[in-house]
């Protein structure tokens, strides 16, 4: 007993050797940064100004200030269509087709699947600039000119169709993770269940409805949580695109935080911002945990 | 095996270290925009050898507000360049309060160049202790500019406008006769610093209450002269006669003044004297041919009367604070007030140097659009600066991007701007 005891200790210690990197990396670069920006928060810290040589304590100003800023609910309205539109109905839907469709043998499986993983491939930014040849420009847009071709007048897409470009642009990058996880949760469905369905008679509908959706439940709501927390920290496509215009239209919250953080000068009311963020992720976070009734 | 390796890189690094004072100390210098990349260089080599020092060039995103966030960001992590430019003379009061900037009074004031500048330049840099942070090299001197090509031919006067009244209905003439947008004023939160200094600034300048700044250092924002300037924006906007779509996007200046002054869609705008060379010259994005001959200016208005330029200084050089040789770094500092560099900047880049005897020099002379530009700073007027002005200039922003979007009137940008300026620096600066 004392051996195995002995054995377990040092199990114990080689598994902290191993996870201590993670571990000083996760402190270092996410936990304290975390309680940093809270404390920030309460004070009137700037990159400019008396605020950047004295900064000091001031209580809840920040927050009291956050709840009256129109543009701050602005942003979280932006925010939450954002998610909505690209994390939650268009990569989840391409995703889902994507990876029912590539589950069959069907011809070039291969080459399809690459394609759609290619926007993963490009770094958010050039992504971004590579949209705006697509979108801006007016009639010069590579959009412009497909859609002429189809009778349809061109139009200068991101001052036009702000939110609904950055969705669909957002959707592009975001269908590979989507598909590779719907994958995973797929391939978790044994096919004799589906053999069984065709016996009985049942519609391709039919066995997507009652067997595809409910046996991967917990895959897509992971996903869900996954996309949305993820999606809500979108920065870089999005303010290469817009910069968060035209007038707010496609102002994120993360793009809102960067402007009074890093325009505006403000770090300590960018942080109380952030905080908001953070708690409505670990919201999102509780929620998805008890819908998916896993212990943690 | 392990002894020898280590003795030999213990030797090799003690060879190192022996050695590293013989290379020469390098000083950094950020810079940003191609231009004025390419009027640093021409410089460089002179003072490297002057000082025996080896200047690196950092160069930094382009757009002001980029080249400003990144900057602040690095002074306030304590590893920004030794030498940098302060965009605005509206910066440079925060950069001083939050202690990023050297002073340099004794230098400036003992440098044999500081009797040559204009007696505005000395005043803009000159705080109230007597103390200097920025050497004033160049300035911006802003007018309005206006399409005097296309007023003659459509018949309309290019008389100078007496009032702010006088300005309005010319602006709506031009709306009438040519369909094209009558008058720009910068505004919105994507200008950034420019609808402060390139647009409110030239309104409060000529109305009843001049001055943002009081003697007790804090912000007169709730006057009646701020709230008839931004009700100038609001006449221009609710009548149409300046463009606002482009306004609302990235980059708001690229549209109105790179392609539709040069398109003659916009006929009249604000600008400073880079318009002429680097806006509008035969290097520029959308060259107008003949610029000096078509393009005429006017100076600004008062509102009831009386006329002014606005001075400003313009990306005035500072050091940094917390350089690791900041005697040297003035020494440079002063060096870059040099004719020779004040030429290289003024031909690439448009603005005004700071010293009288540019207007001797032959090459500035070279630079006929600015020659006469040069010949009146000395009847400029400028907005005295105080700390907070940063966030004066993002009050301003704000306010007139709420009008540009039509969700407010005057008296409500006002309060919009009062309302930001308290809540970011406390209700006690604004009185």
């Amino acid at each position: 007993m004392a051996g195995k005891n002995a054995h377990e200790k040092r199990l114990g210690r080689q598994l902290l050797i191993i996870l201590l990197p993670s571990m000083v990396l996760l402190l270092a670069f996410v936990i304290y940064p975390a309680i940093y920006s809270v404390y920030l928060s309460f004070t009137n810290e700037a990159l400019t100004g008396v605020g950047a040589m004295n900064p000091h304590f001031v209580g809840t100003r920040n927050y009291e200030r956050l709840f009256h800023d129109t543009a701050f609910l602005n942003s979280l309205m932006v925010t939450f269509l954002f998610v909505l539109g690209s994390a939650v109905i268009g990569q989840f839907a391409l995703g889902l087709v994507s990876a029912i469709a590539l589950k069959r043998q069907i011809r070039f499986r291969q080459v399809f699947s690459s394609l759609i993983l290619l926007p993963n491939a490009a770094p958010e930014v050039v992504a971004g600039f590579m949209w705006i040849s697509m979108l801006a420009g007016g009639e010069h847009a590579t959009l412009s000119r497909i859609v002429q071709f189809f009778g349809i007048s061109p139009a200068d897409w991101l001052q036009t169709f702000p939110l609904s470009m950055i969705i669909i642009v957002n959707t592009w990058r975001g269908i590979a993770t989507a598909m590779i996880l719907l994958t995973a949760g797929l391939s978790t469905i044994p096919n004799e269940i589906y053999e069984a369905a065709r016996m009985d008679g049942a519609s391709p509908l039919q066995m997507f409805r009652r067997i595809t959706l409910p046996l991967m439940m917990p895959t897509i709501l992971l996903y869900m949580l996954i996309s949305a927390v993820s999606t809500i920290a979108v920065f870089g496509l999005v303010y290469a695109l817009t910069r968060g215009g035209p007038g707010g239209a496609t102002e994120l919250v993360s793009i809102y935080i960067y402007n009074q953080s890093f325009t505006a000068f403000q770090l300590g009311y960018g942080a109380a911002v952030a905080v908001i963020v953070l708690l409505i992720s670990l919201a999102l976070g509780v929620g998805y945990v008890k819908a998916m009734k896993v212990e943690i | 095996m392990l002894k020898r390796t280590l003795h030999a890189s213990i030797c090799a690094i003690s060879v190192v270290v022996a050695i590293s004072p013989a290379y020469a100390e390098t000083i950094r210098i950020a810079e940003h925009r191609q231009a004025r990349i390419d009027a640093l260089k021409t410089v460089v080599p002179d003072i490297e050898k002057k000082y025996g020092v080896t200047i690196e060039i950092v160069e930094y995103p382009a757009p002001e507000k980029d080249y400003l966030t990144k900057l602040l960001t690095e002074l306030g992590a304590g590893n920004a360049p030794d030498i940098f430019t302060a965009p605005r003379g509206q910066d440079v009061s925060d950069m001083v309060a939050a202690g990023y900037l050297a002073p340099m009074g004794t230098e400036v004031k003992g440098w044999d160049g500081y009797g040559q500048l204009f007696d505005v330049a000395k005043k803009l840099v000159t705080e109230k202790d007597g103390e200097i942070h920025v050497l004033p090299a160049m300035l911006s001197v802003q007018e309005i500019y206006y399409r005097k090509d296309l007023l003659e031919k459509a018949g309309i006067s290019t008389e100078q406008p007496k009032t702010w009244k006088d300005l309005l209905d010319r602006a709506k003439e031009i709306k009438q006769k040519t369909g094209a947008y009558g008058l720009l004023f910068p505004a919105g939160i994507t200008w950034g610093g420019g609808a402060f200094g390139e647009g409110f600034q030239y309104l409060i300048a000529g109305t009843s209450t001049p001055q943002l700044a009081n003697e007790d250092g804090t912000l007169n924002l709730t006057s009646q002269g701020v709230k008839d300037a931004l009700g100038f924006y609001a006449d221009l906007i609710n009548n149409d006669l300046m463009p606002t779509q482009p306004l609302l996007g990235p980059e708001p200046w690229v549209i109105p003044k790179y392609e539709m002054f040069p398109a003659g869609k916009l006929l009249v705008t604000t600008c400073g004297s880079w318009c002429y060379i680097y806006d509008w010259g035969s290097e520029s994005k959308n060259p107008i041919p003949d610029v000096t001959k078509v393009v005429g200016t006017w100076t600004m208005p008062g509102e009831e009367g009386g006329e002014h330029v606005m001075v400003d200084v313009e990306s005035g050089w500072a050091v940094n604070a917390r350089s690791t040789d900041p005697d040297l770094a003035k020494k440079i500092v002063l060096e870059l007030g040099s004719l020779k560099a004040d030429t290289a900047y003024a031909s690439r880049v448009g603005n005004i140097p700071g010293r009288k005897d540019a207007a001797n020099d032959p090459d500035f002379q070279k630079l006929t659009a600015l020659v006469q530009v040069l010949a009146g700073v000395e009847k400029g007027t400028f907005l005295r600066s105080a700390a907070g002005f940063s966030a004066v200039s993002e009050g301003v922003a704000r306010a007139t991007d709420a009008l540009v979007r039509k969700q407010t009137d005057a008296a409500g940008a006002q309060k919009i701007l009062v309302d930001y300026v308290k809540e970011t620096l406390g209700d006690e600066t604004v009185k």
